[in-house]
């Protein structure tokens, strides 16, 4: 991405008063946006690293107290929270593999175009592009075990005997894994189509030139090949399943009792709800950045080495 | 397998042999079948989303559920406006008007009488206001520093633009709580104020990265053309590069304006009422006395019927959009 | 090894002929050259026969067997690439070796033949590496081992040194002519370069627009061409090629120049135009017999050194007088403007018809 820079900017005849310098210019442009990222994205990180030391509560009328890794050791003792973080794990996991499954078989049906198949397309990618909340509401409308559609379209159309997603503890992450999937597959498959449609005819015709079957095709030369692809969906798709929140919120709202309760609700609860455990939030929240980071760093390692091989 | 027998109409256009064989056809249409039948069932929460907005009150939680009722825009009445019940005599009173209009009338069909507007009108403004003034700043501040990376020769190029990009990476929750209280302190938790730089700075990122895909594709040459011939590197930029990135721009815009649009989290936390967006507020839309699912679902509809829109406009660009730093990293 | 044959085999994009209706055998290990300028309908015949485009009509044989509805894999027909086609996520031992594993083949073997082609190519060391770190003459090289790695009843060849540097073109040529040379496989090559067609082929396909102009050898379609197009596409520069009026064993060339028709050809224009009509005359510019004795004559319009001899650009006498590229001794110095009288040898001269632009035969 930095080829093009290698040739010198073109610097026009300097007219003293009126001409800006390329170099005054490059900085008047970019530090309006550095400056906005750092005010609201690096300051906060790093004041609530602060806070995640203290016992601070947003609506107590007291200053933050340090309290060293109080919040830390209170969280990792807890079996609530690595309750939750099962939990979280666990959805993602399912969740994300479920997606790619879908998404990459979506994009493979998708890949040769028919008639009609550019509207069939964007149809499909509909669900992606709406507010999470929302769906999780309507979703929520078609989980009622009563009036909703849902248990009807699966093959329960005895309202009396048919399971009720969103009050059973068992079945409320699969109904948010359910919406999940629904929402996000569209994500992987677009990812996927943008893979499959780059790689070119050519290796298709040499590999039947060269007398290889379908399936041969398929593992020799189409994973391979959209392998870098599949695996930053995957990659997108985890990171967005850490921080699931919205979905969760308009679903369930962490329940039944905490049945869904993913380590971003458990955030916020903490943070906005009851006591406003702002420092003990904060904390969370840190632990939560560091899974994250981990989990990116590996999935970018193992992406180097596929493009590598 | 040398199939002179197969009957093959004449193929006057460019395909593989294989690809035309029978079994290949066969395979083509159903190929096509399932994908179709995928996207319908795909469609069915849109689609029963759309119902619901124009089913009454008994109708959306009819047991069984209904697919065909007789449509009515109670649920619209709810969500835009507030109404009280009415006693018997009221209600018989009313009915003698006849300056009734519409909206009056499907109230004083479910025994109420129409208050006034419901707050959600308000909270649909404050959604455009924030989404779209973020936008611009977006996607202007964005131009800018993508610019500035598609054409100077910056130091640190490459861990600056990650950096820019990694922003988009954490968990809002991490920095609302801080900026919760940043915001509080100086005053700006739960106004426009606060919630269109908290936007502009969430699309920020994005808007840089897309934006800088899109300027790479410009040649350079235009703009080196126009210096020589004694325009300002300002001015090239303006008369120059501005017109051709328009689609990039519009693109760009677009998919800013989606998210903020969307965007939930950070409404939740950091408005209570006076900039509330509509996100946090359908789910609270409730009638007197349990879920108006009606209301909610002409909520949602209201509110994604646009998203939907700007999906069919924009699929062009939606691939490259979704996978923005991705590719080119 | 096989024998191709094409039978009435048409392709139509839409109302456009991409390829008229051809008739063409290629005879079991025979070089088979597929000659013309891009659009000419020469790679889609080629790919016609690969299976990898479909026929609109006629019939593709090989060995006899009608496989115009074959799938390319079920040909037994290797392909090379114009830019090589190889599967860049894999190392080149796994790209030779991509069509033995395809059919399942079994380890040692696949290892003795990867090994036995590598040889063959002299890319032993390249082995381990990926395609994208090798040249564009190595990149071809292992294209060649691929196709070579499974012993494939014919060779089909698209501008297989097109992506390549004129030096290294010049090498690979001759690799491939030794490897054909060696191997005796039958094998089709399409070029738009007529000096490599001449240079490789047995036998060349001279194609344009949609049409099979000529099929011949290289020295039929250079001394012999069958019509305008051929006279003007072979040889660099093209024929010479002047047009006049045929009276009575002499053509009345544009200009003022008179060219006495050889008595075989006096024959030939006879019996087709009667004691006068319009004809072309054609030599290659090494047929022109300088000498002060020549019965042409024309004016140096300029002269190109070429090392071995020295080309001159003639302007043919009198108003109007065509321009003409002849062959000279690089020992004779020739001044711009300086007139110039040259004989055709009578051998090597052409005529061809006016007005359907195809040539007329001697009569002896």
């Amino acid at each position: 991405m930095l080829k093009n820079q290698a040739a010198p900017p073109a610097t026009s005849q300097p007219k003293p008063g009126r001409q800006i310098s390329d170099r005054t210019l490059s900085q008047l442009f970019i530090w309006p946006t550095l400056i906005l990222l750092i005010v609201i994205n690096i300051f906060p990180l790093f004041y609530s690293l602060f806070l995640s030391f203290t016992n601070y509560s947003a609506i107590a009328n007291r200053p933050p107290e340090w309290i060293g890794f109080a919040n830390f050791d209170r969280l990792l003792n807890n079996d609530d929270i690595w309750g939750y973080f099962a939990l979280t794990g666990r959805y993602a996991v399912i969740s994300v593999g479920l997606q790619t499954v879908i998404g990459f078989g979506l994009a493979l049906l998708l890949r040769k175009k028919f008639r009609g198949s550019g509207v069939i397309t964007t149809l499909i990618l509909i669900p992606m592009m709406l507010s999470p909340v929302v769906v999780g509401l309507f979703w929520k409308l078609m989980f009622n075990p009563s009036y909703g559609i849902f248990n009807y379209l699966v093959g329960f159309t005895n309202p009396a005997t048919a399971p009720d997603w969103l009050a059973n503890s068992d079945l409320a992450l699969w109904a948010v894994i359910i919406v999940d999937v629904w929402m996000w597959s569209p994500f992987v498959m677009l990812l996927c189509l943008s893979g499959l449609s780059a790689i070119p005819d050519y290796l298709y015709e040499a590999a039947a030139i060269d007398r290889a079957g379908a399936w041969f095709q398929f593992r020799r030369i189409t994973l391979p090949q959209v392998a870098p692809l599949l695996l930053i969906a995957v990659l997108f798709r985890t990171i967005e399943a850490f921080k699931a929140f919205d979905l969760v919120m308009g679903l369930t709202g962490g329940g039944p009792g905490d049945a869904t309760q993913m380590i971003s609700v458990e955030i916020y609860s903490q943070a906005f709800l009851g006591q406003f455990r702002t420092g003990r939030a904060s904390a969370l929240a840190y632990i939560v950045l560091v899974i994250i980071i981990a989990v990116s760093n590996v999935y970018i390692r193992t992406l180097n080495k596929v493009r590598e091989g | 397998m040398a199939a002179q027998s197969t009957p093959h109409p004449e193929v006057n256009y460019s395909t593989r042999v294989d690809e035309i064989s029978g079994r290949a056809r066969t395979l083509n249409s159903v190929r096509a079948v399932i994908v179709i039948l995928i996207a319908l069932i795909m469609l069915i929460p849109v689609a029963w989303m759309t119902l619901t907005a124009f089913k009454s009150r008994p109708d959306a939680v009819a047991v069984p559920p209904k697919v065909l009722f007789e449509p009515t825009l109670e649920g619209f009445l709810s969500l835009l406006t507030d109404r009280r019940q009415l006693t018997a005599e009221q209600i018989a009173e009313y009915s003698q008007r006849t300056d009734l209009n519409w909206a009056d009338q499907i109230a004083l069909s479910r025994g109420q009488v129409i208050t006034g507007a419901s707050n959600y009108p308000q909270r649909l403004a404050n959604s455009l206001i924030i989404a779209g003034i973020s936008t611009i700043f977006s996607v202007a501040l964005g131009l800018l520093s993508a610019y500035s990376f598609s054409r100077f020769n910056i130091p640190g190029a490459g861990d600056l633009l990650f950096f820019i990009l990694s922003t988009r990476m954490l968990p809002p929750v991490v920095v609302t709580i801080p900026v919760f209280l940043m915001y509080r302190a100086i005053g700006i938790y739960d106004t426009h104020l606060g919630m269109i730089i908290l936007y502009t700075v969430f699309n920020l990122s994005f808007s840089v990265w897309l934006l800088k895909g899109f300027l790479d594709e410009i040649p350079r040459e235009y703009e080196e053309a126009a210096m020589v011939d004694g325009y300002t590197r300002l001015q090239a930029f303006i008369k120059i590069v501005l017109p051709q990135s328009l689609t990039g721009i519009a693109a760009t815009t677009v998919f800013c304006l989606i998210f903020a649009w969307n965007e939930y989290a950070f409404a939740l936390m950091l408005t209570a009422d006076r900039a509330r967006t509509a996100p946090p507020s359908i789910p609270s839309v409730l009638g007197t006395g349990g879920i108006e699912w009606a209301a909610i679902a002409a909520g949602s509809l209201g509110f994604l019927i646009p998203v939907v829109i700007v999906t069919f406009a924009l699929r062009k660009y939606l691939l490259r959009g979704v996978t923005f730093g991705a590719i080119r990293q | 090894m096989a024998t191709i044959q094409l039978q009435q085999v048409e392709k139509k994009f839409g109302n456009v002929h991409a390829v008229q209706p051809m008739d063409l055998t290629i005879q079991d290990g025979e070089f088979v050259v597929l000659l013309g300028p891009s659009g000419c309908g020469k790679t889609t015949t080629l790919r016609m026969i690969s299976g990898l485009e479909a026929v609109s009509s006629g019939q593709i044989l090989l060995n006899g067997r009608d496989v115009t509805w074959a799938h390319p894999s079920d040909r037994d027909i290797a392909f090379v690439f114009q830019f090589f086609a190889l599967y860049p996520h894999l190392s080149v031992w796994q790209n030779i070796a991509f069509p033995l594993q395809a059919q399942g083949e079994s380890g040692a073997n696949v290892e003795k033949r990867v090994a036995e082609v590598a040889a063959l190519l002299r890319i032993e060391h390249l082995l381990r590496l990926r395609p994208g770190a090798l040249s564009g003459g190595d990149q071809q090289r292992i294209a060649l081992a691929r196709a070579l790695v499974r012993h494939p009843a014919a060779f089909l060849m698209d501008e297989p040194l097109g992506a390549l540097d004129a030096e290294l073109r010049e090498t690979m040529r001759a690799e491939i002519k030794r490897l054909h040379i060696d191997q005796h496989a039958t094998t089709v090559y399409v070029t738009h370069d007529q000096i490599e067609a001449m240079a490789m082929g047995d036998r060349i396909v001279v194609m344009s627009n949609a049409v099979v102009q000529q099929v011949g050898t290289p020295a039929e379609v250079y001394h012999k061409p069958n019509n305008l197009f051929v006279a003007r596409f072979i040889g660099s520069p093209g024929m010479n090629l002047l047009s006049g009026h045929y009276t009575d064993g002499i053509v009345q060339l544009l200009g003022s120049g008179r060219y006495p028709v050889p008595e075989s050809w006096d024959r030939a224009l006879k019996a087709r135009l009667g004691q006068h009509g319009t004809v072309i005359v054609g030599f290659r510019p090494e047929a022109a017999r300088i000498g002060a004795s020549g019965a042409l004559a024309a004016t140096v319009y300029a002269t190109d050194m070429h090392g071995g001899y020295t080309m001159l650009h003639l302007s043919m006498e009198g108003e109007g007088g065509e321009i003409i590229h002849a062959r000279a001794n690089r020992r004779e110095h020739f001044k711009i403007g300086e007139t110039v009288r040259f004989d055709l040898h009578p051998d090597m001269v052409r005529f061809f018809d006016a007005e359907t632009e195809v040539a007329l035969e001697e009569v002896r």
